[in-house]
């Protein structure tokens, strides 16, 4: 072969592979898009938290939603559940509300990018922010260029460490300690209150990791004091990473009874760790969090012991709780969504709602 | 010398200053909101940062080395200027400066004097260099909030719509290119890059001037970091993952070459806008999933470099 079609060959061959590789979440997340189904719930009736803000007290002025441009900021790629189910949700009830202009963007999982993200879509003229962010510190530039345009912030599943009502709007999120905690009763349960458990911490750096390790350790605390946690170690909310210290976990600590995972795509990565290493499933308990259809199917097959849900369908509670605020509503400073439960007794017949 | 070749010599050198310039112009006809001043700063703003470290890379890239360590001593000079902040101006300047220049110190040393490779040397450093960040910010869970003023408005405060750091920017890029063509230190990175062992026999002192290369290359990771600090007003420490190839990306776009001995400032300047142009072009769109923005991201890179090499093959030819 020439070097030309030789070259031309592989590119085609690499091509072919990403393509295959993209391809390869979408047949999970399509059912769960379109059905109403596992819709997020406001906690009552402490839902509306804190205090209320108003249009009038944020200073801003009445638009149209429909024929306003909307931004929504993506912070991690759509390459696990929770993010494809995120995105797709927020541009389904756009798409449904009839918003014309609804403009995506993706920081790969890079602040700096997102930063830069979101400044250029308050310079496209967005009247409206929905923001996933990556991390809570560092968002002064965007905070200062917002609030001069006062274009109200919506901040979905994590928070941004700065003023409600007045840097940003709202946050509409899980309460996350309140995760860690039940994903603590169920070890806790799985384990007859005894036992070592490891931890598989989430990314540094943003709210929903400290609360809920926070959470789970202070219910271990006071609820299973002969339960010790004898690993904690970062997997960075990701799979492979997950696999790669459960893995060494396994090495360092043999006797271990269960894992306390910080999310679904880790815990899997666990799963997979612990078939190489020739264990049986049941065999260490696994807990964690999100409610993937993946993670349920895995509690259905028994390697996954139970799961806390953290819904990721925030766009019909985003635009109804902007179109209130535009309406002239009080906004409460947080709405925090009520998350279910799936362990054995359920898995099987919830399988549907998960996403 | 033809004009043909003349024609060709200048795209080869100035091709990303050029595909720079066409996809301004297509941007601006496309999209009403890209030429807008607004979209404009935010590009050159977030560009400001990757440059700085940039043109470090360039002289390292000249020289015939490679550092991939500028990624982490970006996050650690951040965090170190954050956490300096709370004893005034200049410890939150002189922290990360001082640390991240040692760790530049000790890598070009250990390049200079042992003859070990340097992506080997600075990928040690990338690893050691990040472990150190984490370690001073409890496992990345604590973020230090910038405390003093003056130091924030180093990194916010703006003339004519544009923060600080641009005109930082600027100034370094410009002291760079004479630095780099009009002083015995820059000829002598060229002469290194160009054939080591010839330049060691006319006399080039190779391994301080290879010290010297890894030092600034080093320090100018650690100021984009404490600047971008300043203008997050915390101590973010989830930055700076892969921006080794981003800024070796930009500066290969521009026209310096990865073999070394040929390359300038001018050109790693347009390599970066034009990763911002790219970048910002792709928000403009505003619908692609983040799968397709990279498929897009890596064309374009592709088509740059394919440019490139078509053009220095028919110099090379004529």
């Amino acid at each position: 072969m020439k070097p030309p079609i030789r070259t031309a060959t592989l590119a085609l061959a690499v091509l072919l592979t990403a393509a295959g590789c993209a391809k390869a979440e979408a047949p999970q997340s399509a059912p769960a898009a379109t059905s109403t189904a596992g819709q997020q719930v406001v906690q009552t009736p402490t839902g509306s938290a804190g205090a209320n803000c108003t249009l009038q007290q944020f200073g801003g002025e009445k638009f149209d939603l429909k024929t306003a441009t909307v931004g929504f900021s993506q912070s991690e790629k759509e390459a696990n559940p929770f993010r494809i189910a995120e995105t797709q949700s927020i541009k389904d009830e756009a798409a449904k509300l009839g918003i014309a202009d609804l403009k995506v963007t993706n920081a790969q999982s890079q602040f700096s990018k997102q930063i830069t993200d979101v400044q250029q879509l308050i310079a496209q003229g967005v009247k409206l922010l929905v923001i996933a962010p990556l991390n809570s510190d560092g968002w002064e530039p965007v905070l200062q260029q917002a609030a001069a345009k006062k274009i109200p912030i919506i901040t979905v599943d994590r928070k941004i460490n700065a003023k409600p009502c007045s840097d940003y709007l709202t946050f509409i999120g899980s309460d996350f300690y309140e995760q860690g905690k039940r994903a603590a009763d169920q070890m806790i349960e799985a384990l007859s209150s005894k036992g070592k458990v490891a931890i598989l911490l989430g990314a540094p750096g943003n709210n929903v990791t400290t609360e809920r390790t926070n959470g789970f350790k202070d219910r271990v605390k006071e609820a299973a004091p002969e339960i010790e946690i004898s690993f904690e170690q970062t997997g960075e909310f990701a799979r492979e990473k997950g696999q790669q210290v459960t893995e060494q976990l396994i090495q360092s600590n043999p006797d271990i009874n269960g894992i306390y995972a910080e999310n679904d795509e880790m815990a899997l990565g666990a799963v997979t760790a612990l078939k190489g290493a020739g264990k049986e499933a049941g065999d260490i308990k696994i807990v964690s969090v999100d409610g993937t259809r993946s993670a349920v199917q895995a509690i259905a097959d028994g390697w996954l012991h139970a799961v806390i849900e953290s819904n990721p369908r925030f766009g019909p509670l985003a635009f109804s709780t902007a179109q209130k605020f535009l309406d002239g509503e009080a906004i409460p400073e947080k709405v925090i969504i009520s998350d279910r439960d799936y362990d054995t007794s359920n898995a099987k017949t919830s399988l549907g709602e998960a996403y | 010398m033809t004009s043909r070749e003349q024609v060709s010599r200048t795209l080869q050198q100035h091709g990303a200053l050029m595909v720079l310039a066409l996809l301004v112009l297509v941007g601006s006809l496309a999209f009403d909101s890209f030429s807008r001043f607004d979209n404009a700063a935010s590009v050159v703003v977030s560009s400001s940062f990757l440059a700085i470290i940039a043109i470090g890379m360039t002289f390292v890239i000249i020289s015939g080395g490679i550092d991939l360590s500028v990624g982490s001593l970006f996050v650690l000079g951040g965090v170190l200027a954050a956490y300096g902040s709370q004893y005034g101006l200049l410890v939150a300047l002189v922290l990360p400066l001082a640390a991240c220049g040692l760790v530049g110190l000790l890598q070009g040393v250990i390049i200079a004097r042992t003859g070990m490779a340097p992506f080997i040397v600075t990928l040690a450093g990338l690893l050691g260099v990040r472990g150190l960040m984490l370690a001073l910010s409890d496992e990345g869970a604590t973020t230090y909030l910038v405390k003093d003023p003056a130091f924030a408005a180093l990194g916010q405060g703006q003339i004519l719509g544009l923060t600080y750091p641009v005109y930082i920017t600027i100034g370094l890029a410009l002291a760079a290119m004479v630095l780099l063509q009009r002083t015995g230190f820059g000829q002598n990175v060229y002469a290194i890059g160009g054939n080591q062992q010839a330049a060691a026999l006319m006399g080039v002192p190779v391994a301080s001037t290879k010290i010297r290369v890894y030092v600034m290359s080093a320090l100018l990771a650690g100021l984009a970091g404490a600047l971008n600090a300043a203008r997050l007003s915390s101590g973010v420490t989830i930055l700076g993952i892969g921006l080794e190839l981003d800024v070796i990306a930009a500066v290969v776009i521009g026209g310096t070459l990865l073999t070394g001995g040929a390359g300038g400032i001018t050109g790693t300047v347009a390599g970066v806008l034009l990763l911002g142009v790219i970048q910002s072009l792709i928000n403009q769109v505003g619908n692609l999933t983040s799968a397709f923005q990279q498929v897009v991201s890596g064309l374009f890179l592709a088509l740059v470099v394919v440019a490139q090499r078509l053009l220095s093959k028919a110099q090379r030819l004529s």
